[in-house]
């Protein structure tokens, strides 16, 4: 129902150049869901994403976050209005320690004047706590503690993609964006990865998460399957299993 | 790496006596340092907190070094004026230009600082009717606070440190508030950065302005020394030297900015002595510490220093 649309998309179109690769797309995700997208490479995934997390401006069609039209905002002012995003290459803060990493994703909680920084007003000192202390909850939660003052450089991929989420969900985001979560993890991790997607969704994040992988998509109550830039089915991931044109075309059986 | 309360004491006791058991001329090279360390401590910002090659500071350190000499010899104003002319104006400029130029990046960003480098060292000559051109402004008064008159290097030198303290701590509190996580966020990765709702641009360019302003002070303390201003003072070469201030002593360590400005007031002058290859000694002065420590002084002071407390961690 639109009305319970957390995030809706109608006739998105893009291309590069000459080449097309979103036809027209129009789906919803509903708030509290977690809605999945497939598709084989260069099916129109990651443009999709780009897309709405603000990184493309489509050519045609339109986002709606909450009700409101998305298009024309800037990657900041959909993350403020509570939009947040992971990378297919997680993108943690590789000089910075953990705990600093997780604390850059809680900025967007407070509001200090740069001259108050470099002044370091009261207000500026309390917020900077206020900062760390929630960053340190995060870290106990996402189980980061013991890793906390260490480099993001040093981190493994599968603490990298859970540094990655921890930073995300820190800032309270109404939708979590996640791209291709499980690439580079190991089983044990994407299990990991999993329980904290089917948790989170739990807690009521709400969750649009592309991935090509089958096994980690059942977390997903709706699954919409990409095909050069069109959506050719959707269900739930036991539907499009059976579907025989997925079959065809992505499966390949 | 923190300092300890004894240490920082020994070091204050080494700053108070230097200026008084050395002789002019070192207490002079130390005023520069001083002020350089002001300069530089903008430059290592960019550098060092948002990845920022900025070629330019001469322009903001010529722009302070002008407002202070025509606001206090043209239009006899007191020197608090100089400051904040030159203060505001290269403010004021260093954002209208910064929005425009901060949008480029890497060696192009660099390019655009240095050319405006260029173009500032050029009006400085051109326009006359304002800085007397290659005659330059002289006659410029020496400071004096509360009717102690800053006449001489050993004294001068108690204001610029005190003001290069300021600076620093300045710099530091941004550097360990809400602001400098986003810049170091910014300058690992800005995609990622952009969507934890960091304004790029904005920070960018605000950054620029805290540097244009250090640059500002600088030249304001630079015209109340030298007491003459000319163009050959802020040429693009003057830019360079800023620039190799926390290259050399570490971009991201403010001891290492003062380092750096050690390095670039008193090598110099040490080899002159030793005649006509002075140049070419400095040249590879610098290839050598730039090649043999790519974090700077300082950033091969800490990880030392890391590596020694590491082990004596383990040792028991």
């Amino acid at each position: 129902m639109a009305a319970e649309s957390l995030l809706a998309l109608e006739g998105v179109g893009h291309r590069f150049g000459g080449l097309t690769v979103l036809r027209s797309v129009t789906f919803d995700v509903p708030e509290r869901r977690i809605v999945g997208l497939i598709g084989p490479n260069g099916s129109g995934k990651t443009t999709l994403f780009n897309i709405v997390s603000g990184y493309i401006r489509p050519i045609t069609g339109t986002i709606r976050f909450d009700g409101t039209p998305l298009v024309r905002d800037s990657i900041q002012r959909r993350g403020a209005a509570g939009l947040v995003r992971t990378f297919q290459t997680p993108q943690v803060f590789e000089k910075m320690t953990v705990l600093e990493n997780v604390m850059v994703g809680c900025c967007k909680l407070t509001r200090t004047s740069m001259v108050q920084d470099l002044l370091r007003t009261p207000a500026a000192r309390r917020q900077m706590k206020a900062i760390r202390e929630q960053a340190e909850v995060a870290c106990e939660r996402f189980q980061l503690t013991a890793l906390r003052h260490l480099p993001a450089a040093s981190l493994s991929a599968g603490q990298r993609r859970i540094l990655e989420i921890a930073r995300a969900v820190v800032g309270r985001p109404r939708l979590l964006l996640l791209d291709e979560p499980s690439s580079g993890l190991n089983q044990s991790e994407i299990e990991s990865l999993r329980e904290w997607i089917v948790r989170l969704n739990q807690e009521g994040m709400t969750v649009l998460l592309v991935s090509h992988d089958m096994a980690l998509m059942t977390v997903a109550d709706t699954v919409h399957t990409l095909y050069f830039g069109e959506i050719i089915a959707s269900g739930d991931m036991a539907a499009i299993q059976r579907d025989a044109r997925v079959r065809e075309v992505y499966l390949g059986v | 790496m923190r300092w300890s309360w004894p240490s920082l004491a020994v070091a204050l006791v080494v700053w108070a006596i230097l200026p008084l058991v050395v002789s002019r001329g070192t207490a002079d090279l130390l005023v520069f340092t001083g002020i350089y360390s002001i300069a530089g401590l903008g430059i290592g910002l960019l550098l060092g907190h948002c990845g920022i090659v900025n070629l330019a500071q001469a322009t903001f350190y010529g722009i302070g070094a002008y407002a202070s000499a025509y606001c206090a010899v043209n239009l006899g104003l007191p020197a608090p004026v100089g400051f904040s002319v030159g203060a505001l104006v290269s403010m004021a400029l260093a954002y209208v230009i910064g929005r425009p130029v901060l949008r480029l990046t890497g060696y192009f960003l660099a390019l655009g600082t240095l050319a405006l480098s260029a173009i500032a060292s050029a009006l400085f000559f051109e326009w006359d009717w304002l800085t007397g051109g290659t005659l330059g402004i002289g006659g410029i008064p020496k400071l004096g606070l509360l009717g102690f008159a800053l006449d001489r290097p050993s004294r001068y030198y108690y204001f610029v440190w005190i003001v290069a303290f300021g600076c620093m701590i300045v710099a530091r509190n941004l550097v360990d508030s809400r602001t400098g996580l986003m810049l170091r966020a910014m300058r690992d990765s800005s995609t990622a950065a952009a969507s934890l709702t960091v304004d790029i641009q904005g920070l960018r360019t605000r950054i620029f302005v805290v540097c244009a302003l250090f640059g500002s002070i600088a030249g304001s303390l630079f015209a109340h020394h030298a007491s003459f201003v000319s163009t050959q003072s802020f040429t693009v070469e003057r830019s360079i030297t800023f620039l190799l201030i926390p290259v050399i002593g570490g971009a991201t360590s403010i001891p290492g900015i003062v380092v750096g400005a050690l390095f670039v007031t008193f090598l110099p002058e040490l080899l002159s002595k030793l005649g006509d290859f002075h140049q070419i000694l400095f040249g590879l002065a610098l290839v050598a510490v730039v090649v043999a420590l790519p974090n700077g002084v300082m950033g091969a002071v800490e990880s030392l220093w890391i590596r020694a407390t590491r082990r004596s961690g383990h040792g028991g």
